[in-house]
């Protein structure tokens, strides 16, 4: 029901609008601006149809014409293309949806509420503009964070954001009606490519605040633990310590390098069964001749190792 | 004489005043202009005088969701259209006395 009435309203909008071809498109815009809402009105009120209710929409449109004081004398424009008639429709969808959205957000048209926000897109563009001129000029090598850097300079960063956003806000203020075409058309290429620097920057900082902590220790190239697949730790003595935990400020283990160990005899590539560092004993890069493995408690503790309280029979404890 | 050539150039003071009393709707305006007497007056007409008077600044217009149908948009009289229509109304009530003056000179002649 509603669907073959919207129908309706359409064709009889596209007649009347193409009939209405010649007038330039601001004036037309204007005047059939109300018209579906007003057409719909008709229907309701008055049953039958739109052709029936107020005659051919030609004739209509000649009405129109005439209480606007507009009498034609232009010549007959070239006939509208489908493009044309696509947009038409589109546009018309659009103004109704406009009006049906506009009382969800407390306004009679949704519009008027998108207008509001214009002076934001100004500013939010200006950030984006920085954003890019920043990133093509800053060939520091590092990641973009959240200001227009360039050689990790705040003082530039802020100066070229201040000019970016109120450049953008000139930009936004001045009109662009009365020009030749191509400065709007450049305008909108522009923000194209803003916004879509924008919709990738904008996701590239999500997962990279989400990943950090992975990110930070293995896969960034900066990261100088990177190359680290076990740890050995030495004593005063030069003794590698075995089953060593490394924990850091907050008692969280820090974890370097990976669990397996290759079997020197099968070459096999195992879970290692060592608690803690070194992963791999074997590999230890400075073994001492005299204590290869581990610090035995018993053979060589008494010379070697004073410090160390072992329990050899040769030495005796004082209690 | 046509009575829609006549119209033409009254058709705002005549929806200025058909909403002088009451808000309406473009049909509803359109009702009572012909309830009126003026028969002759169409829907586009009316829907563009009242672009027309809106776009000048003297209609204001708020829509009243309905429960069968579509909204209607309403149109009411702002402080400029009051001001238009009692001024247009004096220059509409001398034209026209002038008028009855003159044919009653010609009828009674």
């Amino acid at each position: 029901m509603i669907g073959t009435e919207q129908y309706e309203i359409t064709a009889y909008l596209y007649a009347v609008r193409a009939a209405l071809g010649d007038l330039p498109e601001s004036t037309r815009d204007e005047l059939l601006e109300d018209l579906p809402e007003h057409l719909a009105e008709v229907l309701v009120e008055a049953g039958g149809t739109l052709v029936e209710r107020l005659g051919p929409p030609e004739a209509y449109a000649a009405e129109l014409r005439a209480s606007l004081g507009f009498v034609g004398g232009f010549p007959d424009p070239p006939p509208p293309g489908k493009l044309v008639e696509l947009r038409a429709a589109l546009l018309s969808r659009l103004r109704v949806a406009d009006v049906k959205l506009g009382p969800l957000l407390g306004y009679e048209r949704a519009s008027e509420f998108v207008l509001l926000l214009r002076p934001a897109w100004w500013v939010l563009r200006g950030y984006l503009l920085a954003m890019v001129v920043a990133w093509m000029l800053d060939d520091s090598g590092q990641p973009m964070g959240l200001l227009p850097r360039i050689g990790g300079s705040e003082l530039v960063a802020l100066l070229l954001l201040a000019a970016a956003v109120l450049g953008s806000i000139w930009l936004g203020r001045r009109s662009f009606r009365s020009a030749a075409p191509w400065p709007r058309w450049a305008l909108y290429a522009g923000t194209t490519v803003l916004a879509l620097v924008a919709i990738g920057g904008f996701f590239n900082a999500d997962s990279s605040t989400r990943d950090s902590n992975y990110s930070d220790v293995n896969y960034d190239n900066s990261n100088p633990f990177s190359g680290v697949e076990d740890v050995f730790v030495y004593d005063q003595q030069g003794r590698l310590l075995p089953g060593v935990r490394i924990v850091d400020q907050y008692g969280a283990p820090i974890e370097l390098g990976t669990p397996y160990c290759s079997d020197p005899t099968t070459g096999e590539y195992l879970h290692t069964d060592h608690m803690g560092y070194p992963y791999c004993p074997r590999n230890a890069p400075f073994a001492t001749p005299s204590d290869e493995r581990s610090p035995a408690p018993t053979a060589t503790a008494a010379s070697s190792a004073p410090a160390v309280p072992t329990p050899t029979a040769s030495r005796s404890a004082p209690r | 004489m046509d009575t829609t050539q006549l119209l033409k150039g009254v058709l705002d003071l005549a929806v200025l005043a058909a909403l002088r009393d009451e808000d309406g709707y473009g049909y509803d305006i359109l009702r009572r202009l012909r309830s009126a007497g003026l028969e002759d007056v169409g829907d586009a007409s009316v829907y563009g005088t009242l672009r027309r008077l809106f776009n000048g600044g003297l209609l204001s217009t708020y829509v009243v969701p309905s429960d069968e149908g579509p909204h209607r948009k309403y149109y009411a009289l702002n402080a400029g259209g009051r001001a238009e229509l009692q001024r247009s109304g004096k220059v509409w009530q001398g034209f026209a006395s002038t008028m009855d003056d003159l044919l009653r000179e010609r009828g009674t002649a």
